[in-house]
């Protein structure tokens, strides 16, 4: 029996064969397979080793370790691999010396830049997988669909525990893992148990191989179908059979030559072989309602996609597009007097400050132009360094610092936010469809039979005017008679 | 039962021509009315699929019910595909189209914003004025009184059955409006899932109940709380609970139901829809019609212990609210009565994977009344004596407090895989109590229609404040070990424990509509305004215990660049 994959059994702590995802600095990941070794690998003796520009870290001290802990760096004999360089306090954070990259790690020379070195550089923190975090982290073969994408397609298009999607082309696979993680619903127990599944197409060779690989190493198996596929040409089946799908998503560059075979019938432009019509399989479940997404850069493509879509009988077809910003958050620290920090606008605060940064200029100007005339008159060269003390700021009462504040610069200044500096404006126009179960004569013949009509009892929902009328005339006559009943009562 | 077709008490939302819904219960043998729309029987709709959209019939002369007509695909987007032959041919064709209709169609023109039948081409009696023919003058003065006078122009064009000319003057637009008008008693049958309750609660009914969370906030709350489905039973006995998600809803509940949606505990019974129970329609009836509350129960079904617990262990939600009952009132649509706390089976699956607890249940459970007044232990044999209600209510009691003795206890005990938000509380409050109830790695997410909130969340994990903390750590959180700092009461300088939480950030999405119609492809013009609706994203952190603190100087930041 299968068991449940790792990315969708939210387990405590890591375990051989784990993907885990690394992260290295904010926004900065890395994905990993841990794995347990017996001896030395590649000339570590720790055995498997994860270099970074943070330092070395032996999968080892991966390992049975809670989800989301910081691990330090380790120091690592790098053997033949790097310089020959090796510190002995093997207690201590160390970049490994071979990994150092151009920003890196000052050499560690003195004790005290040592200790610097160590702190700041020498952990990361492992993550417990998402499929966000294997989104954002994953080796990028194509274009892929970020979160903010496919959260918003999956919720359109109804993907929960039980759906079976299509989806193609497969690509990086980032798509792929969001879907899956919707439609899971359990391990089938059988051949013909039907569970959520993600039936994913992809026509470029090297592509397919890797999402083979990347699906077997994440235990996806049972749970994603990844086929060596032209869908243009030969659709959606599974070995000939249907993957019962009612969820579609199609990121391809031309998704009208697609959709035709997403229908119910055969569709009348497919060539007719009149001998096997009665054998034409649709890939999705005829009882439900199927929902497709197709997501497409340019306009043109949305245009020859909805228009296909409305002829092919699919309905409800809108389109929108996506837009997401990511937000940074900083202090505003702005102002004369704060300290020479990076980070600090040394712009004057208000116009209190601009009047007294002026002011002492004016003093200084003056000063200046005081000392020119004493010197000419031989002056001394101490007293310019008099002067300068005396023209010590004077902050003003809304800005002094105390000598704590300048250490707590993190507190200054005004709370800000703003766009990152990078903008994603624009990822594709994301179009939706809906096609509605066939529904016959004779079902409709049949289902009137179980559910006869004329015998309606009362009405609900919004009444127009007659019915209103009809039941104020209703309430009034019980009222009456109500009232009646209570005067015959007392008159007995 | 099969959520692919309409089900007897179920709840719907209808589409109707102004794009707006309405959401109804169906119960089966009532006379469902659209108002101006027109009406007919629940019963026709009862147990057909889903999405099909149907047109009013007129009642046949023998009948006291309207039927409905099933509008083909092929109807319903001629008026799009229409536009593509329009546009390819020249304007004469086009002019046709205009003002004659189909062979016996009729021709309606009806006020969008009320649904009001402004005139109608054939049946009714129509204004003698209206069948002149207009004068340009008469023309110009309409256009000038605005819009809803261009639509009393095109009806009086419409039906002078003259003057083209003046008619093609009017755009496409006031063309597409023409045609709308026959699809007056049309509607489109959907089933009532969290997208569209969420939809239709921030367009159509009061977005404030919910926040004015759009779907795609809720959807990025629930991927960034990577929430899903998890499987009841592991094959190891390692990790027995898991997939437990901690949420804290001031929606309404929809935001608990959008979860429970990704888990599969929303709607009832989802994987059902092959097994054969709709063959046994009696004893759905007989449970589902079961009316008393009381303790009378028929003697064969034995009652649980009392002091067995309904949860489960794994793909559960725990509510945590600000009043002593939660506010879920949403949830009622999935056929949940979050008011009930002791129903009878048939149970729905929140009954079983969703619990909750108050602030103070979770913060001083010696305070809760409940938990305060353990039930006395009575003999089965002077129970026997007690009166029935008597014992019912020494029942319910004694489940009450078994169960909220556990959902405390475990709540408590933490561990929790995933942390929802949407909540107008200051989430600092939130996360400092929360916190140290996650697992280390789990996934946080918090939605707020305003930045601020969120804004000074982030802050307190800034870059600055993090290195601040491990250099020259609070006199307060000197000599405290991990797991006393997860618990960091927090100070002016440190609201929260700055190294508990990772890749703090903070995004908005917005989903903006297009028409696409050929040769008018643009977005569509006005959209909901109000909240534009922000989300917190970030993992629980497990900080290395000791040295690193101990450590000199962290002055350089290129581990981190903020
Ligand atoms: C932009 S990528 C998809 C990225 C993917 N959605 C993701 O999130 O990683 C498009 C993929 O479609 C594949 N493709 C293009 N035409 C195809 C076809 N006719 N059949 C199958 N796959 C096709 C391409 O090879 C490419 O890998």
């Amino acid at each position: 029996m299968a068991t449940a994959p790792q990315l969708l059994e939210p387990r405590q702590r890591s375990k051989p064969g784990d993907l885990a995802v690394v992260l290295l600095a904010r926004d900065s990941y890395e994905p990993l397979i841990l794995e347990q070794s017996t001896g030395a690998v590649d000339g570590y003796a720790e055995g498997a080793m994860l270099n970074t520009r943070f330092g070395s870290f032996p999968h080892s001290t991966l390992l049975d370790i809670p989800w989301g802990s910081q691990v330090r760096a380790s120091a690592v004999d790098t053997g033949s691999r790097g310089r020959k360089r090796r510190r002995e306090d093997s207690g201590d954070d160390a970049s490994t010396p071979a990994l150092e990259d151009t920003e890196g790690t000052a050499t560690p020379t003195s004790a005290p830049a040592k200790k610097a070195v160590s702190a700041s550089s020498g952990f990361i923190h492992i993550l417990r997988p998402s499929p966000e975090l294997w989104t954002y982290s994953l080796p990028h073969r194509t274009q892929v669909v970020y979160t903010p994408d496919y959260s918003y397609i999956l919720n359109r298009i109804r993907a929960r525990p039980g759906t079976r999607i299509i989806e193609a082309g497969a690509g990086s696979g980032s798509f792929t893992h969001a879907s899956v993680r919707a439609v899971y619903n359990g391990a089938p127990k059988s051949e013909d148990d039907r569970k959520g599944k993600v039936f994913s197409f992809e026509f470029n060779e090297a592509r397919f191989r890797k999402m083979e690989e990347e699906v077997d190493s994440h235990c996806l198996r049972d749970f994603v179908s990844i086929k060596h596929r032209d869908v243009y040409n030969e659709g959606f089946l599974v070995d000939g059979k249907s993957p019962m799908a009612s969820a579609v998503f199609l990121d391809l560059p031309a998704p009208w030559k697609a959709i035709r075979h997403l229908s119910r019938r055969r569709p009348q432009d497919m060539e007719q072989d009149a001998s096997d019509d009665s054998k034409w399989v649709s890939a999705l479940d005829p009882k439900k309602t199927a929902m497709i997404c197709t997501f497409s850069p340019c306009i043109e493509q949305v245009i020859q996609t909805v228009s296909d879509l409305r002829k092919l009988g699919w309905v409800e077809v809108d389109m929108v597009e996506v837009s997401n910003r990511r937000l940074v958050s900083q202090r505003d620290r702005i102002g004369s007097y704060l300290p020479k920090e990076k980070g600090a606008n040394p712009n004057p605060a208000d116009v209190t400050e601009a009047l007294s940064k002026l002011r002492e200029v004016n003093q200084k100007t003056r000063e200046f132009t005081r000392i020119k005339a004493n010197g000419r008159e031989g002056g001394q060269d101490d007293q310019m360094d008099v002067d300068g003390s005396n023209s010590e700021r004077e902050p003003n009462a809304n800005n002094k610092l105390d000598e704590s504040s300048t250490e707590k610069s993190w507190m200054q200044g005004r709370l800000v936010h703003r766009p990152e500096a990078e903008l994603k404006s624009h990822t594709s126009y994301l179009v939706f469809a809906t096609l509605p179960p066939e529904w016959s004569e004779e079902d409709e013949a049949a289902a009137y039979a179980k559910w006869p009509c004329g015998n309606e009892a009362k009405v609900v929902g919004s009444l127009d005017k007659a019915a209103r009328k009809q039941e104020k005339r209703d309430a009034l006559h019980s009222k009456k008679k109500r009232k009646q009943d209570q005067a015959d009562g007392e008159a007995q | 039962m099969s959520r692919d077709r309409v089900q007897p008490n179920c709840w719907v939302a209808l589409k109707l021509p102004s794009e707006d819904f309405k959401i109804l219960e169906i119960v089966p043998n009532t006379t469902i009315s659209l108002g101006k729309y027109g009406s007919f029987p629940s019963n026709l709709i009862i147990d057909r699929p889903y999405h099909l959209t149907y047109e009013i019939q007129d009642k046949r002369d023998d009948e006291n019910f309207a039927r409905l007509r099933v509008v083909p695909a092929a109807e319903l987007n001629a008026d799009a595909l229409a536009d593509t032959s329009a546009d390819a041919e020249e304007g004469e064709t086009e002019e046709e189209t205009i003002i004659k209709p189909s062979d016996g169609e009729e021709l309606t023109l009806v006020d969008e914003a009320s649904g009001q039948v402004v005139i109608r081409s054939k049946g009714e009696a129509i204004d003698e004025t209206a069948r002149q023919t207009l004068t340009i003058q008469e023309i110009e003065e309409l256009k000038k009184k605005g819009t809803s006078a261009g639509k009393e122009l095109i009806a009086k064009l419409l039906l002078s059955h003259t003057a083209i000319e003046e008619k093609t003057a009017y755009s496409l637009a006031k063309y597409k409006l023409l045609k709308t008008k026959k699809y007056i008693r049309r509607f489109t049958v959907l089933p009532l899932d969290v997208p569209l309750l969420a939809q239709w609660m921030l367009e159509d009914k009061d977005a404030s109940k919910i926040m004015e969370m759009r779907n795609e906030s809720m959807a990025l709350v629930g991927c960034w709380a990577d929430v899903h489905y998890v499987a009841p039973h592991l094959n190891d006995a390692e990790d027995e609970s898991g997939g437990r998600w901690l949420v804290v809803d001031d929606t309404g509940g929809l935001l608990t139901a959008s979860l429970a949606e990704r888990m599969g505990i929303l709607h009832e019974n989802p994987d059902e829809a092959e097994k054969p129970q709709e063959e046994n329609p009696e004893v759905q009836i007989e449970a589902g019609s079961e009316e008393t509350k009381t303790e009378a129960r028929p003697a064969k079904r034995r009652r649980p212990d009392d002091l067995e617990l309904p949860f489960a262990k794994r793909n559960t939600l725990t509510i945590l609210h600000h009043n002593t009952q939660p506010n879920l009132f949403l949830l009622r649509y999935f056929n949940y009565d979050s008011s009930d706390p002791d129903p009878h089976p048939p149970y729905h699956p929140l009954f079983s994977n969703m619990m909750s607890l108050s602030w103070l249940q979770l913060l001083n459970p010696e305070e809760d009344i409940t938990l305060a007044n353990p039930p006395e232990e009575v003999a089965p044999e002077v129970l026997a004596t007690w009166k029935t209600n008597r014992r019912g209510n020494h029942h319910r009691k004694r489940r009450r407090w078994a169960r909220t003795r556990h959902i405390v206890d475990s709540t408590r005990a933490g561990g929790f895989s995933g942390l929802a938000v949407a909540s107008p509380m200051d989430p600092v409050s939130i996360l400092r109590h929360t916190l140290p109830l996650l697992a280390p790695g789990a996934p946080i997410a918090i939605y707020s229609p305003s930045i601020e909130p969120l804004n000074s969340l982030v802050d307190c994990f800034s870059v600055g404040r993090r290195g601040a903390w491990i250099t020259d750590p609070p006199k307060e959180a000197e000599g405290k070990g991990i797991e006393e700092l997860e618990r960091w009461e927090g100070n002016a300088e440190y609201p929260l424990n700055p190294t508990l939480v990772l890749n703090a950030s903070i995004q908005t999405s917005r989903a903006k509509r297009w028409q696409v119609l050929p040769g008018r492809t643009h977005p569509v013009m006005t959209a909901k305004g109000g909240a534009e609706g922000y989300i917190f994203t970030g993992w629980r952190a497990l900080p290395v215990e000791g040295k690193i603190e101990a450590r000199g100087k962290f002055k350089r930041k290129k581990a981190d660049p903020k």
